[in-house]
């Protein structure tokens, strides 16, 4: 029994330090600040370098406002159910505020709603959300970003050729705007331009988005150009693209940025990337939320901008920052 | 003999009890969430929290305790909310849609069974074809999108604050309290329950003793997928939509509840009141770290160690017991 006991109690031992050497960081942060807001910032996930750039913003506004933020996103990258837990326990715990990038325009409205009953105020950033119980909405005009991705394919192929529109993933809402709107002014203002694919969905990682490109090349070679709305789904697709040596050949128009993507850029690879401001979201969020809380009255929706990067633009101070933001403050 | 299983019994509850207390104590002590941590309002979302994964825990119980595994799970959940969501989106009355949900559970739960018995394959095999299958029977039936059907009384299944507000907790997990009650009697005092420790020690020898283990594993699985339906519905319950991506991974969760409440993946162990501690291990550890604002990597890792360091002590329990 002795060596028994004693093996539990070493168990536990090392179970505890583990959670108080995680927590020893920041209750050393906490202490000596009395009063400051904590304001939860709850992203999709938290791979992706869009959502990257908004913690940048957010940590930011946190910075120049003096409050606290926590980050914090599902568990499971874009799991609904993962999701509303974390907003149930940032609610159990107590913030100031949430700023939330709802996964499902439904399934988060239940939470919200608990929260504001709650008395935490809700700023929504990046995606809508059904019904009015929140503060303000922050985001991308994504439709917006739907027509200047399908003006560039059509610029790109002089109004001709054979295009796909690969989708993002079952039930996003942003990238569904987007799709909805390169797909509406393809058929309106191209009608040269003939979408041999617009109804798959890439997935939600690069892996499942890679896979589905490779598999459709290999079913239509003669494609002239391609749309992916998001950052995953170009990341796949150009590495598919590359894989099998169609790179810079087929005209390819993609959504979000990243170091990988701004190289393809450079490389030729990638004609064109819609880019969003999320630097500007995640700043914006925090800083409508503060002001807010100390009163002040705030919009009730600001779109942040899209804009098209291209090879020659690309150098200019104001879609360099676009393209690689200045992520030092998360360091 | 009987003395010696039930102090076996207590001692293997006894780890993962601490445990639980443990990981309690551990952040109701922590300054920043000490006053909010223990309070009502947050141990009910803990409990609203833990009903998916508690309800799927439960057939997942009596599946490991019976030498098998499911691991068509977490599909089986997305199917069965899927299907709920449809038949109500379709105008049936939501009652007809619970049903035909925790049926079409049970109804992959016993395609299962059936085909482990008939084919003589490997659970792991059949499960993971049928997570496979039931995953994009979901989205096929969804048409590849969330199903926005109608809020009802449904929804308020999973509500943390209910309705009628004497009910204190939601109805969702008032189910499962008593479904755990059900499924703790039915494994320890029903001959069924005997029969699938007696499959899962040796089912050659429950076999030679007269068990009609072919029947019996059928309906172990048929039982199982009918808790995945039910717990389906609950997903539904609470994400109001129907969502055929939900889920996805989920079955791992319960599984590790069920490793880490006392169930040994050789079968012949475990115990349901075990696994309901594991399922509340993990929660309590999930609020925990997010109330705290820790990054979801420690949580993690801090889940990873305790699967194996719960396996491990098992190990050494069953070593020193031989």
């Amino acid at each position: 029994m002795i060596p028994q006991a004693k093996k539990f109690i070493i168990f536990f031992l090392f179970a505890g330090l583990l959670l108080a050497g995680c927590g020893g960081k920041d209750q050393a942060a906490a202490a000596g600040e009395a009063k400051v807001f904590t304001i939860a910032v709850i992203p999709k996930g938290m791979t992706h370098e869009f959502w990257k750039a908004i913690h940048a913003g957010a940590a930011q506004a946190a910075k120049e406002l003096g409050v606290n933020i926590i980050w914090k996103g599902p568990q499971k990258e874009d799991d609904r159910a993962q999701q509303i837990t974390v907003v149930e326990d940032v609610i159990s715990r107590g913030v100031a505020g949430v700023v939330l990038a709802p996964l499902d325009d439904r399934a988060l409205v239940r939470p919200v709603q608990e929260a504001m009953r709650e008395k935490i105020p809700v700023v929504i950033i990046d995606s809508g959300l059904q019904g009015k119980d929140y503060l303000s909405f922050v985001a991308t005009d994504n439709y917006q970003g739907g027509v200047l991705a399908a003006k560039r394919m059509g610029d790109l192929l002089q109004g001709q050729g054979r295009i796909f529109m690969i989708r993002y993933q079952e039930g996003s809402a942003s990238t569904a705007e987007r799709e909805r709107g390169f797909l509406e002014t393809v058929t309106k203002e191209f009608p040269g331009l003939k979408l041999l694919v617009k109804d798959q969905y890439a997935g939600s990682t690069t892996e499942t988005a890679y896979q589905l490109a490779e598999n459709l090349l290999g079913r239509f070679p003669d494609v002239e150009g391609i749309f992916c709305p998001n950052e995953s789904s170009t990341f796949g697709t150009l590495r598919a693209l590359q894989e099998s040596q169609l790179a810079g050949k087929v005209k390819f128009v993609g959504f979000d940025s990243s170091p990988k993507l701004v190289q393809a850029l450079r490389d030729g690879h990638l004609h064109g990337l819609i880019l969003q401001n999320p630097v500007k979201m995640g700043y914006l969020g925090v800083s409508y939320m503060v002001q807010y809380l100390r009163g002040q009255k705030i919009p009730e929706r600001v779109d942040t901008g899209v804009y098209l990067a291209t090879k020659e633009n690309m150098d200019t101070p104001e879609i360099r920052a676009l393209l690689s933001p200045d992520l030092s403050i998360l360091d | 003999m009987k003395r010696k299983t039930k102090l076996q019994a207590f001692i293997n509850l006894l780890a993962p009890f601490l445990g639980l207390i443990l990981v309690i104590a551990i952040f109701s002590s922590m300054p920043d969430v000490q006053s909010r941590f223990l309070r009502i309002a947050n141990l009910k979302s803990v409990a609203t929290q833990s009903v998916i994964v508690a309800l799927g825990a439960l057939g997942m119980t009596l599946v490991i305790i019976g030498g098998g595994i499911d691991l068509s799970a977490a599909s089986n959940i997305a199917l069965s909310s899927v299907i709920t969501a449809y038949a109500i989106n379709a105008g049936l009355p939501p009652l007809l849609g619970i049903l035909l949900g925790v049926l079409t559970g049970g109804l992959i739960g016993f395609m299962n069974g059936v085909l482990i018995t008939e084919l003589r394959l490997v659970p792991f095999i059949i499960t993971l074809g049928m997570m496979g299958i039931a995953r994009g029977l979901a989205k096929w039936i969804a048409n590849n999108q969330k199903i926005d059907a109608p809020l009802s009384w449904v929804n308020d299944l999973m509500a943390k604050s209910p309705r009628p507000s004497w009910l204190l907790l939601a109805p969702g997990v008032w189910l499962m309290i008593v479904f755990a009650v059900a499924m703790a009697v039915l494994l320890r005092y029903t001959v069924f329950g005997r029969h699938v420790f007696a499959i899962g020690s040796n089912e050659a020898t429950a076999r030679l003793c007269g068990v009609r283990t072919k029947r019996a594993k059928v309906i172990i699985y048929a039982l199982s997928g009918l808790f995945c339906g039910l717990s389906g519905v609950m997903e539904f319950s609470r994400l109001t939509v129907g969502d055929p991506t939900v889920a996805v991974g989920l079955e791992l969760d319960i599984i590790a509840a069920v490793v880490i409440g006392g169930g040994s993946l050789i079968g012949g162990e475990g115990s349901i009141l075990g696994s309901m501690i594991g399922v509340f291990i993990m929660a309590f550890l999930r609020n925990g770290c997010t109330m705290m604002g820790w990054p979801n990597y420690i949580q993690e890792i801090i889940i990873g160690v305790i699967i194996v360091a719960a396996v491990s002590l098992d190990q050494i329990r069953h070593r020193r017991a031989a």
